[in-house]
């Protein structure tokens, strides 16, 4: 039974800069008004120590919109995603989500984000149901037992309801993960290597799913390696390298092989000399 | 409302995950047990004197009880932090006040279902039993309950702090003895006046202990927020 999730006004950008990046509002057309970016990151910078992991990202998010990033391992996606999801503080920068300021009124916003990173945010020693009725009670979600029932038969989770989590594969968990990143219908989607250990079954899933959430008008940001998966998922997409975000093109304005050679081509670029 | 039913999700999640595994329960249990033992076998015998052996007695659950204390709260904070389902929790908006005070409940109920257990066998190994009345029995949980209350409020900060950091578990024990000092004064002072005496004579260690407890877990409600988000 599909579940009955509020969706988003559908929405067409008004203008866009010369420099290729969107603009910060859009026009709905459903509603007539004018609407806020789903997520805008601008210059964000965070160092660990003397080392800055990442430096100046500056991305926005539509609603409707799928922003790829590719990067190596090490690139620094996994803090980039740690930030917007503000789990993690910038050192420096400005974050906004739905318009609000998210690095001042976190709490707030944290609502508004699904969240699918390496850690499976949950309890290995609950089941599947009993996380999503935990999560969905911390949410405040009303006819919860239905919704964590719908939403793991959905993610084909239905005959492993009640089985611990840690007895999980990758395939599964990752499952899981992504049926609690949309326990509460968010906004913006922050999808780090979702496509990560997965067989082929899977990630059709995972892109299936991110299109229907597409279709919703939530924001999505993946962060992969994989060029091929990253491309057919997103509509947008950006390399990030050495911990610098850059903007490449909209899907309808490169092929899936001109962005990888690209992306090679960066990588060979700034591959450390000698090896 | 939302605080309330948040603060009640959690403290179900964190009893429910605890007395599922039974790790912890079986952990700090017999850790006290022995504790006990070892006390009443090494000194038990040499005290014919009820003041000596309430003196004991006290010394023995406190340090009992301070110890599996420390053990149930790196549990509670592992837990937490090994799937990073702190994190989780954060996402859902959730205050870090609320999470606090919902650590310090749970570890709470914990503790003093531990003591309701562990009491008991302590008065009958070192010969107390037999002179205790329900009523010095009742006021001793009242004095523990007060005692664990500052030992949680303490601990739940300080634990939510050193089990981020590498070496977490033996860090907390260093971190938090120092500042739990006044606590198990106040406690092992109205343990052995109940024990001997019957009473509380003239009670300033009980406010002490009391004032203590409420003053820390009112700082470190307001303090939660800085914890668990850096």
């Amino acid at each position: 039974m599909p579940l009955n999730l509020p969706t988003f006004p559908s929405s067409k950008t008004i203008d866009r800069r010369k420099d290729g990046r969107w603009k910060n509002f859009h026009f709905s057309s459903q509603h007539g008004i004018i609407d806020i970016m789903r997520l805008r990151a601008s210059q964000l910078t965070k160092d660990f120590g003397h080392r800055t992991i990442v430096k100046d990202a500056t991305l926005s998010v539509q609603p409707g919109e799928v922003v790829t990033i590719f990067g190596p391992n090490g690139a620094g996606k996994t803090t980039l995603i740690k930030i917007l999801a503000t789990l993690l503080k910038p050192t420096s920068g400005k974050l906004e989500i739905e318009g609000a300021d998210a690095i001042a009124d976190y709490s707030d916003v944290r609502r508004m984000l699904g969240v699918v990173i390496h850690e499976n945010l949950a309890y290995p020693a609950f089941s599947p149901y009993e996380n999503l009725k935990f999560f969905g009670q911390m949410y405040g979600i009303k006819q919860l037992e239905h919704r964590a029932t719908t939403l793991l038969t959905e993610v084909g989770l239905q005959r492993f309801l009640h089985e611990p989590l840690r007895i999980f594969s990758r395939g599964m968990t990752q499952r899981f993960m992504i049926a609690k990143a949309l326990l509460h219908a968010p906004s913006v989607l922050l999808l780090d290597e979702p496509f990560s250990g997965l067989d082929a079954a899977a990630r059709q899933f995972v892109r299936d799913r991110i299109a229907r959430e597409r279709q919703k008008g939530t924001g999505i940001v993946i962060t992969t390696h994989n060029t091929e998966l990253g491309y057919l998922a997103g509509t947008r997409f950006l390399f990030m390298i050495d911990g610098e975000l850059e903007e490449i093109a909209q899907k309808n304005e490169i092929k899936a092989e001109t962005l990888l050679r690209m992306y090679e081509k960066r990588l060979t670029h700034n591959a450390p000399k000698g090896l | 409302m939302k605080a309330f039913r948040q603060i009640g999700a959690l403290i179900r999640k964190d009893l429910g995950l605890q007395f599922r595994s039974k790790e912890t329960l079986v952990l700090i249990f017999v850790f006290s047990v022995l504790v006990v033992l070892i006390f009443a076998f090494a000194f038990g015998p040499i005290f014919p004197e009820k003041v000596e052996r309430g003196k004991l007695t006290a010394s023995v659950l406190w340090a009992a009880f301070v110890f599996a204390g420390i053990i149930s709260l790196n549990r509670s904070f592992t837990l937490e932090r090994s799937h990073g389902a702190i994190d989780g929790i954060r996402l859902t908006g959730v205050d870090a006040s609320n999470l606090y005070l919902s650590k310090v409940v749970s570890n709470l109920v914990f503790l003093f279902l531990l003591e309701i257990v562990i009491t008991p066998i302590a008065l009958q190994f070192l010969d107390l039993l037999d002179v205790v009345t329900m009523g010095i029995l009742l006021k001793l949980f009242g004095v523990l309950s007060v005692g664990t209350l500052g030992f949680c409020a303490v601990g739940v900060l300080l634990a939510g702090m050193s089990t981020s950091a590498n070496g977490g578990e033996s860090l907390l024990s260093v971190i938090l003895l120092p500042l739990v000092i006044p606590i198990i004064m106040g406690g092992a002072k109205c343990t052995v006046s109940l024990l001997v005496t019957g009473g509380l004579e003239g009670g300033f260690w009980l406010r002490l202990l009391a004032a203590y407890s409420l003053i820390f877990l009112a700082a470190a409600y307001l303090l939660a927020d800085a914890v668990i988000e850096e």
